[in-house]
């Protein structure tokens, strides 16, 4: 084994080299305050190996991005560990630096002959910032989107430059694609790699500094064992908080691990309103708030590079006695500020019913863009947001407030759903549902605020009243049949089953109604009465006869002459590009109303 | 390359030390340039394309039907419309997708009945909302709260956007608004067009 060891030595050097660096001098003796430089070694050698791995995974365009990280974490064994403890790291490697440089500004031995050492830890840190960013982006879900879109944007601040700027961190005049690849290689070859360049370098310096000091101290031991077993002891309590952090929400289920926001949208419409930076940045975000617009880049670049310049100006700054008492103090004020406006940030979002609304709005998308890449069809190669563009449950609310709540509300029983501006047109909750048809022959309700009270269809309350006022029970029973038939030209898949179990009785309403004058003189159904003067009641509440009404209520099948308020929204079929909404919206809206949408299997029928 | 005569160049064995010394600058000077040449070159040619984005443009702003008039409430309450236009990202072209969105509002004169604002807020590039209140509503942006005024106007002082909310050309043919969509650069004080 000597033998061998002295051949490689003789050849190589290494065995020599590598005992130079177990013997190099610790100035003083071993002891623990001088662990931090290893810490940083240790976390950047977690960041290095698990980003190789998650790399392995990743791909990088506006169609893969989030579906491979969705891949990662819900599919691969293990993968939402990999990508937590990365995501963990980066952050321990955050608070490392940011320990050892206050550290090493308090016992000032960013002194000589350690300036060197000191130049090269200030950019370490920013660096490790700039990894933050540009990682936070990869996994391209609606909070890293809006968050990072908004911090590029910050680039158009800078006078002459700011447009040619964006768009070269972009890669082009807006995100996509092109923006991933650069944030990509930006994040494993520009900071990841000068990372690795610097910290080398820190080492080198390290050991000469520590090596001078031994030298004139005279009081020094070996690195190796004492001082390895420090360093050690210390990263593996990293390792221990690192894992803590990532297993913090259970070790199975949707939430372990690093949450995943919904796919980024880059519809500028549905620009997440509650895109927050990560903590490190929160001081910040607040700072920039105490500044009006026309001064933003003084909070966003002009202030912070100053405070970096002064940071760097500290080891000719602490010369003198005085010169080091000012920049403890100063360190003291600002790491005091940062927090405090941290903690103001926080609190105010607390408070913040709007931003809370927000972000259980993204929390539910989340799920349910999970739900959807679940189902047997899986995630389409148009990506995931397409999952989301087609899902009735999530474009169902958002066309409803848009172009329907101006009138029509859509509240259940309780008063819970989307309340109308004014609402003046029925209410749409259960649409055609046995239990919306009951209120609509109930003499009592079909006047009022639900059905039609505040419209001019007048004839429709006072023709239900006028029949139904005064019914003996055994009619009520029939007008019950009429109501169950009436449902079922809806075939509502959420009352299959029940419109199966009652065929008999659904058949006699349907003859009740053919037969029944008071209707059928103004409505037709099937075969019996004609169109023009009433909505046609044959497909009552279909997706078809729905989507119909919505695109044009004015049509003779449904209102005709007589509609009130309501305005058609597909009136042109052969000039789509003259309507308000397209037929796929229109569906969408349809099938929503009529409750419609993927649930998955165990779950079953029910919201 | 140190400057020690006694490992002079093989050729010349004979020369002198004034020699030596400027044979062995220029030996120095050729050497870098040599090498900044062979290190230079693919820089460049990595950097011609990473400059490529500089040449691509945004958006160009056309006129568009967005609705008809009478879907505008009267009482003048803003209304948001999609921007439905063919959409290219690098290798892809995504036909009739939402690129944007604007909000439309009667303003009651007979010069410019309607008015066109981009929902992009000029701050930092949030979509802003428009909040009904019984003081008449205004728009709010989310990420830094700016608010603005119905017709566009910075509510606050020290409002975090550098300028009003941008306003949109309108044209008004047979009972159909059209509007001229155009994005603007973010953080400016003055609205310029993205190019």
């Amino acid at each position: 084994m000597k033998a061998l060891l002295g051949w490689i030595d003789d050849r190589s050097g290494l065995v020599s080299a590598a005992r130079k660096c177990m013997d190099a001098p610790v100035p003083g003796g071993a002891c623990c305050s001088k662990v931090w430089p290893c810490t940083i070694v240790f976390a950047f050698c977690v960041q290095a190996i698990t980003g190789f791995f998650l790399w392995m995974f990743y791909s990088p365009s506006a169609q893969t991005a989030w579906e491979s990280v969705y891949f990662l974490q819900h599919e691969v064994a293990g993968g939402w560990l990999l990508r937590a403890v990365h995501h963990y790291s980066a952050h321990a490697l955050l608070v490392l630096i940011g320990i050892y440089l206050i550290q090493t500004i308090l016992t000032g031995t960013y002194r000589a002959p350690r300036e060197l050492v000191f130049w090269v830890a200030v950019p370490m840190g920013l660096v490790t910032l700039g990894s933050l960013l540009t990682g936070d982006l990869l996994a391209w879900d609606q909070n890293s989107y809006a968050a990072t879109k908004v911090r590029v944007s910050f680039l158009t601040l800078i006078p002459g430059i700011g447009g040619g700027l964006f768009k070269l961190a972009a890669g082009g005049p807006a995100f996509g694609h092109l923006t991933l690849t650069r944030f990509l290689a930006m994040h494993i070859g520009l900071f990841a790699g000068s990372f690795l360049a610097l910290l080398i370098l820190h080492g080198v310096l390290l050991r000469r500094a520590d090596a001078a000091e031994a030298a004139t101290t005279g009081k020094s031991v070996p690195y190796w064992p004492r001082q390895a077993i420090c360093a050690t002891i210390a990263s593996l309590i990293v390792l221990a908080v690192m894992f803590a952090l990532a297993l913090q929400h259970g070790v199975s289920g949707d939430a372990a691990g690093v949450a995943l926001g919904s796919p980024a949208d880059p519809n500028p419409a549905n620009f997440y309103a509650a895109a927050r930076p990560e903590w490190a940045f929160l001081g910040l975000y607040e700072f920039s708030h105490l500044f009006p617009g026309e001064w933003m880049i003084l909070p966003i670049f002009v202030i912070p590079g100053l405070l970096v310049c002064l940071v760097l100006a500290m080891p000719w700054i602490g010369r003198s006695a005085a010169g080091h008492i000012f920049n403890v103090g100063f360190t003291a004020v600002v790491l005091l500020a940062i927090v405090v406006l941290s903690i103001i940030s926080v609190a105010k979002d607390r408070k913040d019913e709007a931003h809370q609304a927000a972000l259980a709005t993204e929390r539910d998308q989340a799920a349910r863009v999970l739900l959807l890449a679940r189902a047997p069809e899986g995630i389409p190669a148009t990506g995931a947001l397409t999952l989301l563009r087609n899902d009735p449950l999530t474009q169902g609310p958002i066309l409803f407030k848009t172009h329907c709540a101006s009138c029509h509300n859509h509240v259940d029983a309780d008063g819970q759903g989307i309340v109308a501006e004014e609402p003046s047109a029925p209410n749409l909750y259960g649409f055609a549902s046995r239990a919306w048809i009951a209120g609509l022959l109930d003499p009592k309700r079909v006047g009022g605020p639900e059905y039609f009270g505040n419209t001019n269809l007048n004839t429709m309350s006072a023709q239900v009243r006028e029949t139904l006022d005064e019914l003996i029970d055994e009619e009520k029973e029939e007008i019950e049949s009429i109501v169950v038939a009436l449902s079922a030209e809806a075939q509502l898949q959420s009352q299959r089953e029940a419109d199966a179990k009652d065929a008999e009785k659904i058949e006699r309403g349907t003859e009740m109604l053919s037969d029944w004058p008071d209707c059928t003189s103004c409505h037709k159904f099937h075969d019996e009465g004609r169109i023009g003067d009433a909505p046609d009641l044959t497909g009552y509440g279909s997706r078809e006869w729905i989507m119909g009404i919505i695109s044009d209520p004015t049509h003779k099948r449904f209102y005709g002459d007589s509609n009130d308020r309501m305005p058609a929204y597909a009136e042109f079929p052969d000039e789509p590009a003259k309507n308000t909404l397209t037929a796929q919206e229109i569906g969408l809206l349809s099938d929503w109303l009529r409750g419609e949408w993927y649930r998955a299997e165990e779950s079953g029928v029910g919201d | 390359m140190e400057n020690s005569p006694q490992t002079s160049s093989c050729c010349c064995g004979s020369a002198t030390d004034a020699d030596e010394n400027r044979r062995g600058f220029l030996a120095q000077a050729i050497a870098v340039v040599l090498g900044a040449v062979a290190l230079l070159v693919p820089a460049v040619v990595g950097i011609v394309a990473f400059l490529n984005p500089l040449r691509q443009k945004g958006l160009a702003g056309e006129f568009m039907r967005l609705t008809s008039l009478d879907v505008l409430p009267e009482d003048g309450t803003p209304r948001k419309f999609p921007i439905i236009a063919d959409r290219t990202d690098a290798w892809n072209r995504f036909p009739n997708e939402p690129v944007g969105a604007v909000f439309l509002r009667r303003t009651g004169e007979k010069q410019q009945p309607v008015a066109a604002l981009q929902v992009v807020c000029p701050h930092a590039g949030c979509s802003v909302q428009y909040q009904a209140s019984p003081e008449g509503g205004k728009f709010f942006c989310p990420c830094h709260a700016a608010s603005f005024d119905l017709a566009g106007m910075r509510l606050d002082k020290t409002s975090p956007s550098p300028r009003d909310l941008d306003t949109l050309e309108v044209k008004i043919e047979n009972s159909d608004v059209l509007v001229k969509f155009q994005n603007f650069e973010t953080g400016t004080k003055k609205k310029v067009a993205k190019a």
